[in-house]
């Protein structure tokens, strides 16, 4: 028992004088020691590091093929440089400006009505009273959100298709069958409502965690000032949601044009390319399909830009009123 | 405390109005399993409304025989198997030294990690470094890629860091290392959480399509969501037998709502058991971003 007391007494006083050291020492020499003392962490992060080194950075590198002429046969390094042709090429061509514009009309869709579309969610939620009835219907809204994009994609075809129910219901009040899939109209509604089905359930988890740490006696006071519960969500809810609101407005605004390849690649036949052909959708064909690398390249890289772009402008109002995301 | 009208009305249509969504979650996957019970003709001329009408079990047979569907059912299978597996020790061996204060290079490692989430691989350079790999058409393609989500490993960082000090400090002391400080402490302490993420990989892996469509030309080694979407894009690969033995007790209709069930049961048998882990991790993840 005393024996180790004096250990361990000894050991802190030696741990004080080797921080008191380490100061004084160099980075290099400081990592040196932490290596030694310390070899077994770095030993594990080795396979996550290598993990984020291949599959993440050398892609994000990659992308300097945008300024190559790719060629599969000489890699990376010998291929030849073209610098701006390729962002030249894209901007001269007209099929490039109706995928933007899909993409952009998508997704100011999606964020106009996918975004709010949780929150309002959540808030219904939390007025729900009655436990049992409250988890039951969660459950069924979170389902949703474990099932694949080509599940949910058959799903649609099937239930829209020309025997599907929605036409046996129009049917039913004596309109004429439509066909939903074909019709260039009705996609854009079809990818919105879709996306809403499969993940407004999912996306209300965040906010119900933020609703929940809320302080109850902010509730209680404004019951006693007389506050009904329309006053209470106007006023306390809503105001202490804001920050989670931004947080998640900025995340969503970085991705902005990445609508996810699987939604719409699953909802896409060739009828509705000229309303739903997205930038991913584009790549996928004119990349991985026909083997057209640097120019498909050229048009994530754009992607990512405009991305980034949004993020720090957004970012910036936001730190104006509330805190950002950096 | 009285309830005034006004609320009374709110309760009742907020009731009304969620009960009424909530149903239409389930309800196409209801009606789909009806169409895959009900003969051809019921419904091609629009009879079936969420129960079977001239009730067969035709289109389950054919479905269950299709030896094609078994073979994308075994990939599935053995990549929700090992990579599951896979992706939970990548997962927890790279979130330890993470949540470690001793580990020197914790914070910039963290950044970089974090940046990936906000500045994602594009598409071709993707697609190009996974095939100068060597992994095109093979099932490694489907399960490497998709290793770590940076997403579950944060959640398991962050309980890690949950898990008060002295207790590895006292097994320092008893001359533990850190891998049996990892093995013997921190996981069995992190059961839930590790079950949480497990659920998570399970059902990415389960519905693993875009690895697929990027690397996967071999036929043989299409996942269940691609053999899927391939019977979609050409519904007369289903039905083949159906002209040779001039059976036309299914036809693509019913058969198409039938592979949609098949690919999806799996999961909505295990979900009700569950969703309280789902729900549980979404919430941790969120925590510290």
């Amino acid at each position: 028992m005393g024996d180790s007391s004096i250990k361990k007494q000894r050991e802190s006083n030696l741990s004080i004088n080797t921080n008191v050291l380490n100061k004084k020492k160099n980075l290099i020499s400081r990592y040196l020691d932490n290596i030694k003392k310390n070899w077994m962490l770095y030993l594990m992060i080795v396979p996550g590091l290598l993990y984020y080194i291949i599959f993440k950075y050398v892609p994000l590198f990659g992308s300097v093929i945008a300024f190559q002429d790719y060629q599969i046969f000489s890699g990376i390094l010998d291929s030849p440089w073209v610098w701006l042709d390729n962002f030249k090429y894209i901007f001269s061509y007209q099929d490039f400006y109706q995928v933007l514009r899909n993409t952009v009309m998508i997704a100011f869709y999606q964020l106009i009505f996918g975004f709010p579309a949780p929150i309002i969610l959540a808030l219904l939620f939390n007025e729900v009273r009655l436990m049992f009835l409250k988890r039951t219907v969660q459950s069924l809204f979170y389902l949703p959100h474990f099932l694949s994009w080509v599940v949910v994609g058959g799903i649609v075809f099937e239930l829209l298709a020309l025997e599907g129910i929605v036409n046996a219901i129009r049917e039913l009040f004596g309109a004429a069958p439509i066909l939903f899939m074909q019709e260039e109209s009705y996609f854009r509604t079809i990818v919105v409502i879709s996306g809403i089905w499969k993940s407004v359930g999912w996306g209300t988890i965040i906010y119900l965690a933020a609703i929940t740490g809320i302080n109850p006696s902010l509730y209680e006071a404004a019951v006693i000032d007389g506050a009904n519960r329309w006053k209470q969500i106007r006023y306390i809810t809503l105001p202490l949601l804001f920050p989670t609101i931004l947080i998640l407005f900025l995340l969503n605004i970085g991705n902005f044009l990445e609508l996810g390849f699987d939604q719409i690649f699953n909802l896409l036949t060739p009828m509705t390319y000229s309303v739903g052909d997205i930038i991913e959708t584009y790549v996928y064909r004119a990349g991985v399909l026909q083997g057209q690398f640097s120019v498909t390249t050229a048009i994530g890289l754009f992607q990512s830009v405009i991305g980034f772009m949004l993020l720090w402008i957004f970012n910036r109002l936001a730190r104006k009123s509330e805190q950002g995301l950096w | 405390m009285k309830k005034s009208l006004g609320e009374k009305c709110f309760q009742f249509f907020n009731y009304t109005f969620l009960i009424v969504i909530s149903a239409t979650m389930i309800l196409p996957l209801l009606q789909l399993l009806a169409v895959s019970f009900s003969s051809p003709i019921a419904a091609e001329s629009k009879q079936v409304f969420l129960f079977p009408v001239e009730f067969t079990l035709a289109t389950w047979k054919h479905i269950l025989q299709n030896d094609v569907l078994w073979r994308s059912f075994g990939v599935t299978i053995f990549i929700t198997v090992v990579g599951t597996i896979l992706s939970m020790l990548f997962t927890v061996l790279t979130a330890f030294p993470l949540s470690r204060k001793e580990f020197l290079p914790k914070k910039p490692i963290m950044l970089a990690i974090v940046i990936t989430m906000i500045f994602n691989a594009p598409m071709i350079p993707y697609f190009l470094t996974v095939r100068e790999l060597g992994l095109m058409d093979s099932i490694w393609a489907l399960i490497i890629p998709g290793l770590i989500s940076t997403f579950n490993m944060i959640i398991v960082r962050t309980f890690f860091m949950g898990i008060p000090s002295e207790l590895d400090d006292a097994a320092k002391i008893d001359g533990c290392n850190d891998f049996r400080i990892l093995f013997q402490i921190y996981i069995p302490l992190s059961k839930p959480v590790l079950a949480t993420i497990g659920l998570f990989y399970a059902v990415g892996f389960w519905n693993t399509f875009q690895s697929a469509v990027l690397f996967i030309r071999d036929q043989t080694l299409w996942p269940l969501q691609m053999r899927l979407r391939g019977y979609f894009t050409s519904p007369e690969a289903l039905a083949e037998v159906n002209l040779i033995t001039g059976d036309f007790d299914f036809n693509t209709i019913t058969l198409k709502a039938a592979t949609i069930i098949f690919a999806t049961v799996p999961i909505v048998l295990v979900y009700p058991f569950l969703q309280k882990y789902f729900v549980k991790g979404a919430v941790l993840g969120s925590i510290k971003e």
